[in-house]
């Protein structure tokens, strides 16, 4: 499957690292303990730069979701599902993923994260029905 | 509302409104295509290229700035410009911005132009160029989700989820607007369609078919700004300035609720500024690169409560002969894209009565609207009046 490697920035270069171990992480503010995603060196409720990962469960609810026809990706075969999940872990945080659950997602279910190893250097996490 | 904001409205216009052919090869660079508009605009206003102080544009680095279209003009010493970088999200916010330097008599005549080759040269459909600079990408393009209409595609399942809005629901927008591009000479898609065309064409993200995306175009649109005292002097009927705002924040790629943009809370300063409210506007030009973008702005600029924009549009209500005519040249979805500055040349045309078989008789008040707020968190709209 062809995909667009992600570029990590200099904040977000230990949340991909961690993916790659296995781990889906939040950010927690050491100010407030607001958690946060996606990663950013400033909490946006209290503005404090002091944070620490937390491991979390890759759980969530679907949002919305696409079937995309439309060969917008060269070499990625289609049709294909793209799932937009808001995480049990932050409420305000809404993470994409590609879908396995060998049926279209429902609006509201709950799901997991499926972590998928594309090759030596990435992990990525998709999404399939829970339980 | 401050002393100084009250004395913005009205205080400026818009004099002139020029436009290239719209097409799918325009087989010019945007420089040459930048340059056409400008000096069109300039012509309808009865002014040259001597007369203008200031020019303005907005692009993603993929058309002519500024400093290069003022010298292909002869233009050495422009006392204000504006290279803006954004896509539709900022459209509305660099005529806002020309009216700012108008109004602070920063520059006198200031041309904002938009002049792209989206079709033949940077497709916004995501192939055939890099993909867009921001830190948020790297969380998404992995999963082959690159593209503006999967972006919307997202968004429209989520109001479809939560408020019941139907394919049906989109489909009467893209019947309505084609219906009003068959009466704009312009317009690159002039063939009526019915809602059994708009459901049997085919899937490109679903819930999007085909014809809920707007149409990749080559061409260049231009409007000149001026004093409102100025603007009476010239050769067109002036349009005047009566509130622009722009803003934002609540990135929707990760985080908050889908279902409302950043336009809600625009509205209610741009309406403040402007004096007036939604149930004064005879004619609205709405930012529809795709058509659910346009029932959402429907309700987060207070035509319809929160969730009731597809019926409302499902009602006629958007119609040429409704009681909100919306996007009367056809909109991007059938006249073709030029990035929202074909919207405002549009609500001039309304307003000045110009529009021919498509007018709204009577229109006094027009708002228009930029990218709500999806994929870059911010935008921008004006609100214009027959002088």
């Amino acid at each position: 499957m062809t995909v667009h490697r992600p570029e990590p920035d200099r904040d977000s270069r230990e949340w991909w690292e961690r993916v790659a171990r296995g781990e889906f992480t939040v950010q927690r503010c050491a100010g407030c303990g607001a958690d946060r995603f996606p990663a950013r060196a400033f909490c946006p409720a209290c503005r404090s730069e002091e944070w620490e990962w937390r491991a979390v469960p890759p759980e969530g609810r679907v949002e919305s979701w696409i079937v995309s026809h439309q060969p917008f990706v060269p070499g990625l075969a289609t049709p294909y599902v793209v799932v937009l999940v808001r995480l049990a872990a932050v409420p305000d945080g809404l993470v994409h993923g590609n879908w396995r659950g060998g049926r279209e997602p429902r609006g509201g279910e709950r799901v997991h994260g499926v972590f998928r190893r594309v090759d030596a250097d990435l992990t990525l996490v998709d999404w399939g029905p829970a339980g | 509302m401050t002393k100084r904001l009250l004395e913005f409205r009205n205080a400026t216009a818009i004099a002139g409104v020029g436009y290239t052919p719209f097409t799918k090869n325009s087989g010019a660079s945007t420089l040459t295509l930048a340059c056409r508009a400008v000096l069109a605009a300039l012509a309808d206003a009865g002014l040259t290229a001597d007369d203008v102080d200031g020019l303005a544009t907005h692009r993603v680095g993929d058309s002519a700035p500024p400093t290069l279209v003022g010298p292909a003009l002869g233009l050495t010493d422009l006392s204000w410009h504006l290279d803006q970088f954004g896509g539709g999200s900022v459209s509305h916010a660099v005529v806002g911005q020309a009216a700012l330097a108008v109004a602070t008599g920063m520059a006198e005549t200031v041309v904002c132009y938009r002049a792209i080759n989206a079709r033949s040269e940077f497709r916004m459909g995501g192939t055939g160029r890099g993909l867009p600079v921001s830190p948020e990408v790297q969380y998404q393009a992995p999963y082959g989700y690159v593209a503006p209409p999967q972006q919307y595609a997202m968004y429209a399942r989520a109001h479809m989820l939560r408020y019941g809005t139907t394919a049906e629901h989109f489909g009467t927008l893209a019947v309505t607007q084609r219906a009003n591009a068959a009466k704009n000479p312009r317009a690159l898609m002039r063939s009526p369609i019915t809602l059994d065309d708009y459901l049997a064409s085919r899937w490109i993200a679903e819930p999007f078919r085909l014809l809920d995306c707007c149409l990749e175009t080559d061409g260049a649109c231009a409007v000149v700004v001026t004093t409102a005292e100025r603007a009476r002097e010239l050769r067109r009927p002036p349009v005047l300035i009566s509130a622009a705002a722009w803003g934002g924040g609540q990135s929707h790629l990760s985080g908050g609720d889908p279902t409302v943009t950043a336009a809600a809370g625009l509205a209610p300063r741009l309406y403040a500024q402007a004096g007036l409210g939604p149930e004064d506007v005879d004619v609205a030009e709405i930012y529809d690169c795709f058509t659910y973008s346009v029932i959402v702005q429907l309700e987060d600029y207070g035509f319809c409560p929160k969730g009731e924009g597809g019926p409302y549009v499902a009602s006629g209500a958007t119609a040429l002969d409704g009681p909100l005519p919306v996007n009367t040249h056809g909109g991007f979805l059938s006249e073709g894209y030029v990035h929202g500055v074909n919207h405002i040349a549009e609500a001039v045309s309304q307003l000045r009565g110009e529009a021919g078989d498509r007018q709204v008789p009577g229109a006094e008040v027009a708002l228009s609207t930029a990218q709500p707020g999806y994929i870059l968190p911010a935008t921008s709209a004006l609100i214009l009046r027959r002088a």
